[in-house]
């Protein structure tokens, strides 16, 4: 089946198995979902309903049960680990609930690391100005381990935009964070989203967060509907 | 650089001084470092102690024969750069005024002795005696003992008929290097040179002669590679260590020690460097799963972490031999006082093994868990981390087990050693496996009628029971060598010890005459002083068995053409009588003679028995003189040759030999302050014969107490092996709970709960691990003592104690030391560090 050119995601029929013992549980229903691009959605939904297994599948880094997964018409439900790396490298940033820095590199070496990865000869002076936006130059030497929760995290958002990705994933991006850097770590967010004109898909708890988006999808027991009700009645 | 080298370097410059890598790091550069001063200072002390021990037989080897030898042995040693010198020994009546004796001849070339030095006293210039170390007697002089001056009654200066030659005597034998331990030597000692024999005419056909060809130098393992293949079986090539004496004993013993010192050092190590690499590879998977996911390559991952681990384990195996040469350095300096002859000169080899042994140890050690490392799936950022939790397969296991055997194996180049080791360490892991599986479940019914912080660390011993057999293993493991280390030790040094109490006989008595030995009986009697009872010496020939005829002589030449036969001694043995069983005899098969009951009997040492193939009730038959007797063997002893004491092949009753004139032997403590009052009554006999070895013991005293010196040292650096065992493993464990840690302490448990139950954790840990530690070196303790060092085993009860409670104590305060640094941390920093 051709894939629509306008479209810089899209799942047809995904579903999700695991299977335990003798039991196989249902994580995700059939799952049909487009995204255009510069488009920013937000998956909501409660615990345990699917929305992370989803977003792991959108993002390539696990194959679903059945159905298609394309991502910037790349088939990823036919790619090995190797081709779902690639990308990866070339289209995809991330931003993890619980960061995901590497301990070891400096706030500046992380910010760098996917510019490396992708052969930019500016890397540093690229990752020097993206903390600088996210408004951590004078951290740069840092470790993480230095850093405040809502550092770390504007730490992450600055990696995952140096390489001016189409299509960034974000799981649960303020879950651990207090509300008022929660806040400002989502402004943030949604700033740089505006710049560079990326692609948002993000999952998350928070309505206010949630409401920021230009699409609010609802997972409850694996089952993806479009929100028709306003968020916060949702959840 | 590419991308994955950039990455790399960076990780390993900032993880190395964050300290992220010290464990690992330490315990690759404690395998390289022990293994190499283990082995250089090994080595080096081993050489010294040979080289200063080679002094007792004059040379680093000797080659003897009835006859003399092919020109090539001479003929290579010269072309190998060696030294070599040549001895002549045989009995002979020796003629001064008008008085002849019986003397002990050494005739010597020049050179000797090649190694250690003979003291002889000769006048100076004033015409006083002083004692100086000298060249071997020119040609017409010669060097005597000083019973030769009293039996002859000549004095230096006077000249003595020795066959058809006359001789000078310039000097009195103080010390000869090579003096025999035997007692049973005959004869005043006269040295002369060995071109002087040919005159004397004394050298005919079938003159019973011993020819000693000494040889040292730089290439002598070579050319004793090239020669011990091609000795006939007539002859003997030896050296120190062949020797049946205390000291030679001690060598191969200290040998054995520091070898096996050695392997464990390099266990432990290998131990240390097994449980950190997996610490390495978990602590890497979040770096690696967050790596995949930004769409880094398997290859790009697998490039990163070989580069990782090569400089990881390139800067460890460097910073182990500079550390490890530091060890050997101080020791050597600390030895050298001791130890007169080490050297700092570092061999290749030491070198060589230690670096091989850091690679092996890094990559067969590595393979696993950086095999998962790199396997870790990038959907790990999402779902979390699991990888190492599972078992290892056998196939994953066998890299590391292979490591070992081969590093065993080349150390020791002794396939049945390391064999030995691999199989009693597997039993002994499967043992503790299973013990501490049911000590475990034990103590948690006992833990749940406890107080709250004993119930919580059984629930959590229990809980993490998978985690803690492994540890249990490494606990066990690195307390049971160290203990194994120490137990073997003690018992080495003491027996070396109590080989050579503080009254060992120093003086031999022979040649005592029948009408003088109840003078010396009194003598001894009255001066108080300690002695071995007299024993009569007859000399006789075994001729038959079970009135078969023995063969005279074995030899290859004869072996084929006198097939018929059994095998004899060939040659006379000193034959004894007695009626009680000697101290350091032992009768382990028949009964010692019934006194009630006189009737001929013989009592046969062990070896002699079984080369003889005869048992208790084979009638021997001796010819004794121009009589044969014969009787059958009603006993068989063993005897603790190394005791100095007169020790006997064949012991009969008193009704066989009685008859027989003998002349009496013993062996007496002469303290210093006595030996005055001893040579004064001995001037009232001059035909006994005194054999002085009060240097040689003294000398035995020294050498021994350097081997032990060295034994000591080699154990401190094995403690520093098994001691990072124990803080490598204790490390590991702690990353494991700080997760836990974490939850109880935002559940609320107080830090002093916490600080108990992990206390109590290690401390019951510690204490299983000691038990089993103590009990798994008991059975190691009686296999080497039996096996390698040839002692008898004994149960060592306190250690059992000790094992525990150092067990307990060291495991409990270092996994304190190491919870106390995460329960100081606030609960904040704990959960951002952990969750």
């Amino acid at each position: 089946m051709l894939q629509d050119p306008d479209l810089i995601l899209q799942c047809r029929q995904v579903t999700k198995q695991v299977t335990t013992g003798e039991k196989t549980l249902e994580i995700l229903q059939p799952i049909n979902l487009q995204v255009r691009p510069s488009e920013t959605v937000a998956i909501i939904g409660a615990s345990g309903s699917g929305k992370t297994t989803l977003l792991s599948l959108l993002a390539g880094l696990d194959t679903p049960s059945q159905g298609e997964i394309y991502l910037k018409q790349q088939p990823l439900h036919k790619f090995d680990e190797e081709q779902r790396s690639a990308v990866r490298a070339k289209h995809v940033g991330f931003i993890f609930q619980s960061f995901l820095l590497i301990n070891s590199l400096t706030a500046l070496e992380n910010v760098m690391l996917p510019a490396e990865l992708a052969g930019d000869s500016n890397a540093q002076e690229r990752a020097l100005s993206m903390l600088a936006k996210v408004g951590l130059k004078d951290r740069a030497e840092h470790f993480p381990s230095q850093l405040s929760g809502g550092e770390q995290q504007r730490v992450a958002i600055a990696r995952a935009f140096i390489s001016s990705p189409d299509i960034l994933f974000a799981d649960e991006p303020t879950g651990n964070l207090d509300s008022k850097t929660g806040d400002t770590v989502s402004e943030l967010l949604f700033e740089l989203n505006q710049q560079q004109g990326t692609t948002l898909v993000l999952v998350t708890h928070d309505n206010d967060l949630a409401a920021q988006c230009q699409r609010q999808l609802v997972m409850h027991a694996g089952e993806l509907t479009e929100a028709v009700k306003p968020v916060a009645e949702v959840v | 650089m590419s991308a994955w080298a950039t990455q790399s370097w960076r990780l390993f410059r900032h993880e190395l001084k964050r300290g992220e890598l010290t464990i690992i790091a330490l315990a690759l550069i404690i395998a390289v470092a022990s293994v190499f001063s283990l082995s250089g200072f090994s080595a080096q002390i081993k050489s010294a102690l040979i080289q200063q021990s080679n002094s007792f037989i004059a040379a680093d080897r000797v080659l003897q024969s009835s006859r003399p030898v092919e020109e090539k042995y001479l003929n290579k040693a010269d072309e190998m750069g060696l030294q070599h010198a040549q001895l002549l020994q045989f009995s002979s009546m020796v003629f001064g005024g008008d008085d002849m004796v019986l003397a002990s001849v050494k005739a010597v070339s020049n050179g000797y002795p090649l190694r250690g030095s003979l003291l002889v006293a000769t006048p100076d210039d004033q015409n006083q005696l002083s004692v100086g170390s000298v060249a071997p007697p020119k040609q017409g002089s010669a060097y005597v003992g000083q019973s030769l001056l009293n039996n002859l009654n000549l004095n230096i200066g006077d000249r003595f008929e020795l066959g058809n030659s006359e001789f000078t005597i310039s000097g009195v034998i103080d010390k000869e290097p090579d003096a025999s331990f035997s007692v049973f030597t005959s004869g005043p000692r006269v040295m002369i040179h060995v071109d002087d024999v040919p005159a004397t005419d004394i050298v005919q056909p079938g003159s019973r002669l011993t020819y000693k060809y000494l040889f040292a130098g730089d290439a002598i393992v070579e050319y004793s590679e090239w020669a011990k293949p091609q000795i006939l079986e007539t002859q003997r090539f030896r050296d120190i260590k062949d020797q049946q004496s205390p000291l030679a004993n001690a060598l191969n013993r200290a040998e054995s020690y520091l070898s096996l010192a050695s392997m464990l050092g390099i266990i432990l190590a290998a131990v240390a460097v097994s449980v950190a690499s997996r610490r390495y590879g978990q602590r890497h998977q979040p770096m690696v799963a967050v790596y995949k996911s930004i769409g880094a390559s398997a290859s790009f991952i697998s490039k990163l972490y070989l580069l990782h681990w090569g400089a990881l384990a390139g800067f460890s195996i460097l910073v182990g031999l500079i550390i490890g040469y530091g060890i050997q350095y101080l020791g050597i300096q600390f030895m050298a006082d001791v130890v007169p002859g080490v050297s700092l000169t570092v061999s290749a080899y030491p070198v060589l093994v230690a670096v091989f042994t850091g690679v092996i140890c890094a990559v067969a050690f590595a393979i696993t868990p950086l095999r998962q490392l790199i396997a870790t799936p990038a959907i790990s950022v999402i779902r979390g981390f699991a990888g190492f939790e599972r078992a290892q397969s056998w196939l994953e296991r066998t890299p590391p087990l292979l490591a070992v055997v081969l590093l065993l194996w080349l150390f020791s180049q002794d396939l049945l050693l390391t064999t030995a080791l691999m199989l009693g360490a597997g039993a002994i892991i499967f043992t503790i496996l299973v013990l501490g599986h049911v000590l475990i479940n034990a103590g948690r019914s006992v833990g749940s009628q406890a107080g709250q912080a004993f119930h919580l660390s059984m629930a959590n011993l229990k809980r993490r029971a998978k985690a803690n057999q492994v540890q249990l293993v490494s606990f066990t493991i690195a307390i049971q060598l160290l203990l194994l280390m120490l137990v073997v030790r003690n018992d080495l040094i003491n027996e070396w010890q109590a080989q050579l109490p503080q009254n060992t006989p120093n003086q031999f008595l022979v040649n005592v005459s029948q009408t003088q030995v109840p003078a010396v009986e009194e003598f001894l009697h009255t001066q108080g002083l300690a002695a071995s009872d007299l024993y009569p010496i007859v000399r006789g020939r075994l001729s038959a068995i079970n009135e078969e005829q023995v063969r005279r002589r074995v030899s290859k030449e004869e072996e084929d053409a006198s097939e018929q036969g059994r095998r004899g001694i060939g040659r006379e043995l000193n034959l004894t009588w007695h009626q009680k069983l000697p101290s350091e005899n032992e009768v382990i098969a028949g009964q010692w003679f019934n006194q009630d009951n006189p009737k001929p009997e013989v009592s046969v040492e062990q070896k002699l028995a079984e080369r003889l193939q005869v048992s208790v009730g084979d009638e021997l038959t001796f010819q004794i003189g121009s009589e044969t007797v014969s009787m059958p063997v009603t006993s068989i002893r063993t005897v603790n040759w190394q005791s100095m004491q007169p020790n006997f092949y064949m012991i009969f009753s008193e009704s066989v030999l009685a008859d027989f004139p003998a002349t009496y032997i013993a062996a007496i403590y002469v303290p210093a302050l006595q030996k005055t009052e001893f040579q004064t009554f001995l001037q009232d006999y001059p035909t006994i014969s005194i054999i002085d070895v009060d240097a040689i013991i003294n000398q035995l005293r020294t050498v021994i107490s350097q081997v032990s010196l060295a034994v000591e040292f080699i154990l401190i650096l094995v403690l520093i092996a098994g001691a990072l065992v124990l803080v490598a493993q204790v490390q590991a464990s702690m990353e494991e709970r700080e997760r836990e840690l974490a939850i109880l302490r935002t559940l609320g448990a107080k830090g002093s709960l916490l600080a108990n139950s992990v206390l109590l954790e290690f401390v019951i840990l510690g204490a299983l691990a000691g038990l089993l530690g103590s009990l798994s070196m008991e059975i190691g303790v009686f296999i080497l003592q039996t096996q390698v060092f040839d002692m008898s085993a004994a149960i060592h009860w306190q250690y059992w104690l000790l094992g525990t409670v150092l067990g307990a104590v060291i495991v409990g305060a270092l996994g304190m030391a190491s919870c106390y640094r995460l329960l100081k941390l606030s609960s904040l920093t704990l959960i951002r560090r952990t969750l």
